[in-house]
């Protein structure tokens, strides 16, 4: 989870992303920042985000962020 | 009945309406409103509505297929190893593959068909003759739908989730008819996704005092968008864009900017008719702007305006594309070479551009509307390439970039762009589109305005005045809103004198200020043509 935050924060230091649930829906993330995001996350947790799953519900936080690694990781 | 905006919507169709669903029973009044729905759709499209219901059809089916597919991939998988199931399951996907895209050439063919045929027969005519083939196409005339650019998407959007198993499948005909054909939304959307709206849909609710008071109150601020300020703009705008080569740039940017409030005001006052008809039935429709003139960037502003297409484009054509397995391939090899924030941008770029292209055709036929889309695509992608330089530059300069000063400096030319855009977008053509936008910037002039010659464009100064309180007013609700504050339940707190006063009050302005009657030709619904 630490080194998901770091990557948040390359991304975008001004944001707190241990307390933030609208990282989509409150405009903080824009489109390219999230496609930065999936090749980052892809490469750093060895797990592939397929197109389905880029929806606000999964982005909006850290922690749903994490969520859905662990999941894909598992379905792996 | 040809819009929402008739006596006949409004004193017949929807009282009806509403007596009707509410002495039926609750599980049947979905099909009341479906009912109404077709209704409705025959009176805007006559014959027409035959596309409607074979869109309907499509969607059905290829619903109703995708699932028969699904559940005998499911049967086939039941306890069989983790390796033998991928193979099983990427067979059954081929099938489900060919089935959507089946869903999903029609729907587009339909509309390309029907939308684009003229357009393009025309500009190949135009193409043939500069090179001297003598070929000559005929020209197609279509009648279009009411609505068609609208439910397209709808329908493409259920196919696709259902495809993608993040909705079940509907096995009603007549509860796919109603998603698709919902009457409040089929003339200009919103553009709902199924899983977002069809429970509120189908659940039947009863009409309280609660919902109809609230969404009178939602109608009655749209009609206050539409007929105070839309319609009483609308002589000024018809003579600036019609009658562009007599006037200098300082009125062509006039006309930018009553153009841009017009279209704000039709549109989201549209909504507003929209949203507070479904919400007397209980129906909460997702919202489709979220006060875009408060964007500090472009970007942002096109996440509050239009929501929905927006949403839709990023969903089903931006995504899809730009995490396609040659872009992903692509970004890692960027990535490392170019670093994380510029890696990923060619995939990102072309996608934009696919979105914005489609963008701007979606919006009308005319190479202007192509040149509006394109015009944003670069203000996007120059917004995004210059975001880490402008950091750098403001960290030097030590300004503080969240500061209130630096963003309004920001909205002011968030609205500055804009304006140049909504130009593009409503100039008769491009020819008139480059003449026009020549004019703003080589014979830029405040004469008219020092002359006060401005007041005699189609609106005189009692007309600007009106159009500016009601604008005042417009601006105070929506800083409120911005604050989140929620101004509608503010008014339903007050005691019943003062918040009947308030309503009234309201009612009595559309009735004085509103613009009908001699000299006044109200706008037509301007996304309804789309």
């Amino acid at each position: 989870m630490e080194r998901l935050i770091e990557i948040l924060s390359d991304l975008n230091p001004d944001v707190d992303y241990k307390t933030c649930t609208d990282l989509i829906d409150g405009h903080y993330l824009d489109s390219l920042s999230i496609l930065s995001l999936i090749a980052e996350l892809e490469d750093e947790f060895d797990v592939v985000i397929p197109t389905v799953e880029i929806i606000p519900n999964n982005f909006n936080s850290a922690a749903a962020m994490w969520k859905m690694i662990n999941r894909l990781q598992e379905e792996e | 009945m040809k819009s929402y905006y008739s006596l006949t919507y409004f004193l017949a169709f929807i009282p009806l309406l509403m007596i009707i669903y509410s002495i039926t029973p609750k599980k049947k009044r979905w099909f009341i409103l479906l009912i109404a729905s077709l209704i409705f759709s025959y009176s805007l499209s006559g014959k027409l509505i035959v596309y409607l219901i074979s869109s309907i059809i499509v969607v059905y089916l290829s619903g109703i297929w995708l699932k028969k597919i699904n559940d005998k991939c499911e049967k086939a998988t039941e306890n069989i190893d983790k390796e033998e199931k991928k193979i099983i399951k990427a067979k059954y996907n081929k099938k489900k593959k060919l089935i959507l895209i089946g869903s999903i050439l029609i729907h587009v063919g339909i509309l390309i068909f029907l939308k684009y045929s003229e357009f393009f027969a025309t500009n190949i005519n135009t193409l043939f003759e500069a090179l001297n083939i003598n070929i000559h196409l005929p020209i197609p005339k279509f009648l279009l739908p009411i609505g068609i650019s609208f439910y397209t998407l709808q329908a493409i959007s259920y196919s696709i989730d259902v495809y993608r198993g993040l909705i079940p499948t509907e096995k009603h005909l007549g509860k796919v008819a109603l998603y698709m054909s919902f009457f409040p939304q089929i003339m200009e959307g919103p553009i709902c996704r199924y899983n977002e709206t069809a429970d509120s849909l189908y659940e039947g609710k009863s009409i309280t005092y609660h919902n109809f008071t609230f969404g009178i109150q939602r109608i009655m601020y749209g009609i206050l968008k539409k007929c105070v300020i839309a319609d009483r703009l609308n002589p000024l705008i018809t003579n600036i864009f019609t009658n562009y080569n007599e006037f200098n740039g300082g009125i062509i940017a006039l006309g930018a900017i009553a153009y841009t409030i017009q279209l704000y005001m039709e549109f989201s006052g549209t909504m507003d008719i929209v949203i507070g008809t479904s919400e007397i039935f209980g129906i909460k429709l997702t919202e489709n702007f979220q006060r875009p003139f408060a964007s500090p960037t472009i970007s942002e502003f096109w996440k509050r305006w239009h929501i929905t297409l927006g949403s839709w484009f990023k969903d089903y054509i931006f995504y899809p594309i730009s995490t396609s397995k040659p872009f992903r391939k692509l970004t890692l090899v960027l990535r490392k070479k170019l670093g994380n924030y510029y890696g990923p941008v060619l995939a990102g770029v072309t996608a934009l551009f696919t979105v914005w292209l489609l963008n701007g055709f979606w919006h009308g036929v005319g190479w202007q509307y192509i040149l509006f889309g394109l015009y944003h695509f670069c203000l996007i992608l120059i917004g995004s390439l210059i975001s880490p330089l402008i950091k750098k530059i403001t960290d030097k300069l030590h300004i503080n970039r969240n500061s209130k000063g630096y963003h309004i400096i920001q909205i002011i030319k968030v609205c500055i762009l804009v304006f140049i855009g909504e130009l593009i977008f409503r100039a008769e053509g491009l020819q008139a589109c480059l003449n026009m936008l020549q004019s703003l910037f080589t014979n830029f002039s405040l004469s008219s305005f020092k002359d006060l010659s401005f007041l005699k464009l189609g609106i005189d100064c009692a007309d600007y005045i009106i159009v500016g309180v009601t604008l005042i007013i417009i601006f105070i609700i929506s800083h409120l809103e911005e604050k989140n504050i929620n101004v509608r339940e503010l008014i339903a707190k007050q005691n019943i004198i003062l918040r009947w006063a308030i309503y009234y009050a309201f009612i009595l302005f559309i009735i004085i200020f509103g613009a009908y009657g001699h000299g006044y030709v109200p706008v037509d619904p301007i996304y309804a043509q789309f």
